[in-house]
C-alpha cells in the first residue's frame, strides 16, 4: 500500500512530509510525492501555453525535490507530476492511480502551530475524499525514526463509531501502536439562575461517561477478536466546557495520532467531516486521520469473514 | 433490621456526597471568580422578569396600593430564606439544588417533601410564566400586525378559552433547545437582566406622565391581611433570588460576598419593583387592574394614547420571558434528574441520550407536564401554587440551617448565617405568616399535592432508595442499556 502526500511549489510546509514519513515508516508502505500543476485548457495546435506548462512542471519538480530532500532515507519515495484542475482532485487522482491507502496533507498556512487548521485543499478532501486524509498539525515534526505509538480513536458510542473502532485498531495492530478511545463531553457549566448550582450538569456527564465506557467495553471485546490485536490503552473521557478544553483534558504525547469517521449524514462512501468532527479536528494538537464511513464498514465486515 | 423512622430519616452522609460528584473529575475544586458585583448581577438577573411583568393584575386587586408594602414584606422573607439557603448551600459541599441539601441534612422524606416544592417552585413556575409570556406576545403581535389569537386559543379553559396555545409553544421551543443540549451562557444572561431592567425603567419614565395622586387615595382597603395574601402572591416575583446561594463553591470570600450580594440584589429588586408599582398605580386606579392582560403593557397604551410604548414593553418581556422559561424547566429536569439518581423515581429520569448528552426522556417527560399546566390552568393559580411551594422549602430550608447547627456544630461551613438564631426563626415565621393568608384553595392543593409525593414515596421511593439499598448512589454502570 501507499501512501499520497501533496507537495505544492509555493508551498514550503514540511509538515505533511514529516507526517507521511511517521505514517510509512509505521506501516511499512512506500510514499507518493504528488505535486498538482494545473492542466492544460484545452489541447492547442498552436501550443500558447508550452512555456506556461514547462514552467510549471519545472516549479512542481523543484518542489518534488525539495520534498524528497526533506524525507527521511528508510521510506522509499516516488514522485509525480499531477495535471488536474484543482489541487484536491489531483490528489485523488493519484491516490486513485496508486490505490492509497491514505493522503496526506498539512495544515492552512492561516492557523495556529501546533493545531490543524484546514485549508481550501484539505476542507475540500475531508468533505469528498473516499480514501483516509491525514492531517498533520501546523509546524508538526517527527523524530528522523518517529514511528506511531499510540492511535486515539475519537468514540461517540454510535454504530458507525463502533465501526470506526475497529477499523482504527486494525491499523494499531498493522503498525504495533496502542490503542486508546477518547470521548469528548463538552458541556457547559449550567446558568447559576437555575438555581442547581452551577455543577447542576455534572451528574449528567456523569451518567453519560458511565454509559460510554459501558458501550467502549462491548467494542473493545470485538477489538480483542481481531486477528492482530492492538495493545490497548485505557479508554479517557476529556471533559469541558468547551470543545478546546474537553481536548486539552486528555493526555496527548509523541507519537499520538488521533482517527475521527465522518458524519453518518453525509454520502455513504466518502469523508463527510461531521460538524463534531470538525470542531475535534481543529482543536487536536495530533495529527487527525479521518475516516470514510464505508472504509471503516468496510474493515469490519472483513473482520466478519475473519473471525 | 432499621426501624421505620431511621428509613424515613436516613440521611446521605455529606462525605458520600462528595465522593459522587468529585471522584475521578479531577473537579472537585472550582475556581472563586465570582465576585460582590457580578453575585448581584445574577441575583438581580435569577430574580427579575418572573413575576412583575404579571403579577401586579393579580395583587393589586387583593392589597389595593398598599401592594407596595407586600413587596417589602415578600422582599425582607426572601432575602431572610436566601440568607439561611446559602449556611446549607456551604455547609453541603455538593452542587444541587435544595432537595440535595434537605437530603443530606434532613433525611429522605424531609428531602421528598422539599421535592415536591419545588416540583411547585420549578415545573408550576415555569408555566405560570409561559402564560405570562402568552400575554405580552398577543399583545406585541396585536400592535405590531394587528392580529391575535382567537381567546379560544390564548386563554386556559376557565377563562373562557380552549388552550392557550402560545405558551404550550413556547415550552415546546425551550424542550427542543434544551434537548438538543443548549445552555444560557453568562453572556446571554447579562443581556437578558438588561433587557428586562431596561424595559421596567422605560415603563417608570413613560408611566410617571400619568400620575395620578388620587389613586393612592383608598391605600389599604383590605388592610393587614390583604397586604399579606398580597406578598403571597407576589412571592412569586422574588423566586429566583434563592439561586444566587448555589454558587457559593465560586464565590470569592463567601462570608463577606454572599450576605452582600444577596442584599444588594433584594434591595435594587425590590427598589425596582416597588417603583414599578407605584408609577403602575398612579397611573390607573387599583380596580383596573382586575384581569387585565400584560398589564404593564396595557397601561403605557392608556397613558399615552399611542401603541409604541406597551409594544417595546412587550417586545422586551417576550425577549426575556423566554429566557426565563428555558432556565426554570432546565432546573426542573435536573432535579429530577438528581432524584432519580437517589432512586427517588423512576430510572427512566436519569437516562442520558448518548449523541445530545441531555436526559432527553425526562426533560420531554416534564415538558409536557409543564405544557399541560400553562394550557390548561389559568395564570392566578399557577403563581399562587407556585409561591406556596418555594415558601415551603424556604421553611424546611431555615429549619433545616438550626438542624444542621444543632447536630453538626463543628462541620465547615463556607457561609454562617449572620444574627443567628434569630434569622432563621425570622425566616420560618416569616413564611409562615405569609402562607396563612394564601387562599385556602392554595393551600388545600399544596397539601394534597404534598400528600401525593408522600404516598409516592411511601409506595415507591422507600423501596427504590439507593441509600436504603446500601448501593452507590447513581446508575449502575454494569446495567447501562445499550
Amino acid at each position: 500500500m501507499t501512501l499520497v502526500v501533496g507537495a505544492a511549489p509555493e508551498h514550503g510546509g514540511k509538515a505533511a512530509l514529516h507526517l507521511a514519513a511517521e505514517l510509512a515508516r509505521s506501516a511499512g508502505e512506500d510514499v507518493v510525492v504528488a505535486s498538482v500543476v494545473p492542466a492544460p485548457w484545452y489541447p492547442s495546435l498552436a501550443r500558447v501555453d508550452a512555456e506556461y506548462q514547462s514552467y510549471l512542471v519545472e516549479a512542481a519538480d523543484r518542489a518534488l525535490a525539495g520534498a524528497r530532500a526533506a524525507l527521511p532515507s528508510d521510506v522509499p519515495v516516488t514522485t509525480v507530476v499531477q495535471h488536474a484542475s484543482s489541487a484536491a482532485e489531483g490528489l485523488l487522482e493519484v491516490a486513485d492511480v496508486h490505490d492509497a491507502s491514505l493522503v496526506v496533507v498539512g495544515s492552512s498556512s492561516a492557523g495556529v502551530f501546533g493545531h490543524v487548521a484546514l485549508g481550501s485543499v484539505s476542507d475540500r478532501l475531508v468533505h469528498s475524499s473516499a480514501r483516509p486524509v491525514a492531517l498533520a498539525p501546523r509546524g508538526f515534526r517527527a523524530r528522523a525514526d518517529g514511528r506511531v505509538r499510540r492511535v486515539t480513536a475519537a468514540y461517540g458510542g454510535s454504530e458507525a463509531a463502533d465501526d470506526l473502532v475497529i477499523a482504527a485498531a486494525r491499523v494499531a495492530g498493522r503498525v504495533g501502536a496502542t490503542l486508546r478511545l477518547a470521548s469528548f463531553a463538552v458541556r457547559p457549566p449550567s446558568p447559576i439562575t437555575a438555581g442547581i448550582g452551577s455543577r447542576g450538569e455534572e451528574p449528567v456527564v456523569q451518567e453519560w461517561i458511565a454509559a460510554i465506557h459501558g458501550h467502549a467495553e462491548d467494542v473493545l471485546a470485538d477489538v480483542r477478536r481481531l486477528p492482530e490485536p492492538p495493545l490497548l490503552a485505557a479508554s479517557v473521557v476529556g471533559w469541558g466546557p468547551s470543545w478546546q478544553q474537553a481536548i486539552e483534558d486528555v493526555t496527548w504525547d509523541e507519537g499520538d495520532v488521533l482517527v475521527v469517521g465522518s458524519s453518518s449524514s453525509g454520502a455513504i462512501a466518502r469523508v463527510f467531516i461531521g460538524s463534531n468532527a470538525t470542531k475535534i479536528v481543529r482543536h487536536s494538537p495530533v495529527p487527525v486521520v479521518v475516516v470514510p464511513r464505508d472504509v471503516a464498514a468496510g474493515d469490519v465486515d472483513e473482520v466478519d469473514v475473519t473471525g | 433490621m432499621s426501624t421505620f423512622g431511621q428509613r424515613v430519616l436516613r440521611r446521605k452522609s455529606v462525605i458520600q456526597m462528595d465522593d459522587e460528584t468529585g471522584a475521578d473529575t479531577g473537579r472537585s475544586e472550582l475556581a472563586r471568580t465570582i465576585g460582590v458585583f457580578q453575585l448581584t448581577l445574577f441575583g438581580v438577573g435569577a430574580t427579575i422578569g418572573t413575576g412583575i411583568f404579571f403579577v401586579l393584575s393579580q395583587a393589586v386587586p387583593v392589597a389595593g396600593p398598599a401592594v407596595i408594602w407586600s413587596f417589602v414584606i415578600a422582599g425582607a422573607v426572601a432575602g431572610l430564606t436566601a440568607v439561611c439557603y446559602a449556611e446549607l448551600a456551604s455547609a453541603v459541599p455538593v452542587s444541587g439544588s435544595s432537595y440535595s441539601y434537605a437530603y443530606a441534612t434532613l433525611g429522605e422524606l424531609p428531602a421528598m417533601g422539599v421535592a415536591a416544592c419545588l416540583l411547585l417552585e420549578y415545573g408550576v413556575s415555569a408555566a405560570a410564566v409561559a402564560v405570562g409570556w402568552s400575554q405580552y406576545l398577543n399583545e406585541l403581535t396585536d400592535n405590531l400586525f394587528g392580529f391575535r389569537l382567537p381567546e379560544q386559543l390564548s386563554n386556559a379553559p376557565e377563562q373562557g378559552g380552549i388552550v392557550n396555545l402560545p405558551a404550550v409553544v413556547l415550552v415546546a421551543l425551550c424542550t427542543l433547545l434544551l434537548i438538543r443540549g443548549a445552555s444560557e451562557s453568562a453572556k446571554v444572561n447579562t443581556v437578558m437582566v438588561l433587557i428586562k431592567i431596561c424595559v421596567l425603567i422605560f415603563f417608570v419614565v413613560v408611566g410617571a406622565k400619568g400620575w395620578n395622586t388620587d389613586h393612592f387615595a383608598n391605600f389599604a382597603p383590605y388592610g393587614i391581611s390583604g397586604i399579606t395574601s398580597g406578598a403571597g402572591i407576589i412571592f412569586f416575583s422574588y423566586i429566583g433570588l434563592d439561586a444566587v446561594s448555589t454558587a457559593g463553591e465560586e464565590v470569592k470570600d463567601p462570608h463577606r460576598t454572599m450576605p452582600m450580594a444577596i442584599i444588594g440584589a433584594l434591595v435594587i429588586v425590590t427598589g425596582l419593583y416597588i417603583v414599578v408599582t407605584m408609577v403602575a398605580i398612579g397611573a390607573q386606579s387599583a380596580s383596573s387592574f382586575k384581569d387585565q392582560e400584560a398589564g404593564l403593557s396595557a397601561i403605557l397604551e392608556h397613558i399615552i394614547g399611542a401603541s409604541w410604548p406597551g409594544t417595546i414593553v412587550a417586545a422586551g418581556a417576550v425577549i426575556s420571558i423566554f429566557s426565563v422559561t428555558l432556565v426554570v424547566i432546565y432546573g426542573q429536569t435536573r432535579i429530577l434528574f438528581a432524584m432519580s439518581r437517589d432512586g427517588m423515581i423512576p430510572e427512566v429520569f436519569h437516562r442520558v441520550n448518548p449523541r445530545t448528552m441531555t436526559p432527553v426522556t425526562n426533560t420531554i417527560i416534564v415538558a409536557t407536564i409543564i405544557a399541560l399546566l400553562a394550557g390548561l390552568i389559568p395564570i392566578n393559580f399557577l403563581a399562587e401554587m407556585t409561591s406556596i411551594g418555594t415558601l415551603v422549602a424556604f421553611l424546611v430550608v431555615s429549619i433545616g440551617v438550626i438542624i444542621l447547627r444543632r447536630r453538626e456544630p463543628d462541620l465547615p461551613r463556607g457561609f454562617k448565617v449572620p444574627g443567628y438564631p434569630v434569622t432563621p426563626i425570622l425566616s420560618v415565621l416569616g413564611c409562615l405568616w405569609i402562607i396563612k393568608d394564601l387562599r385556602a384553595v392554595t393551600i388545600w392543593v399544596f397539601l394534597i399535592w404534598t400528600s401525593v409525593v408522600l404516598v409516592w414515596y411511601f409506595v415507591y421511593g422507600m423501596k427504590h432508595s439507593h441509600l436504603g439499598r446500601h448501593e452507590q448512589v447513581g446508575l449502575p454502570h454494569e446495567n447501562v442499556p445499550r
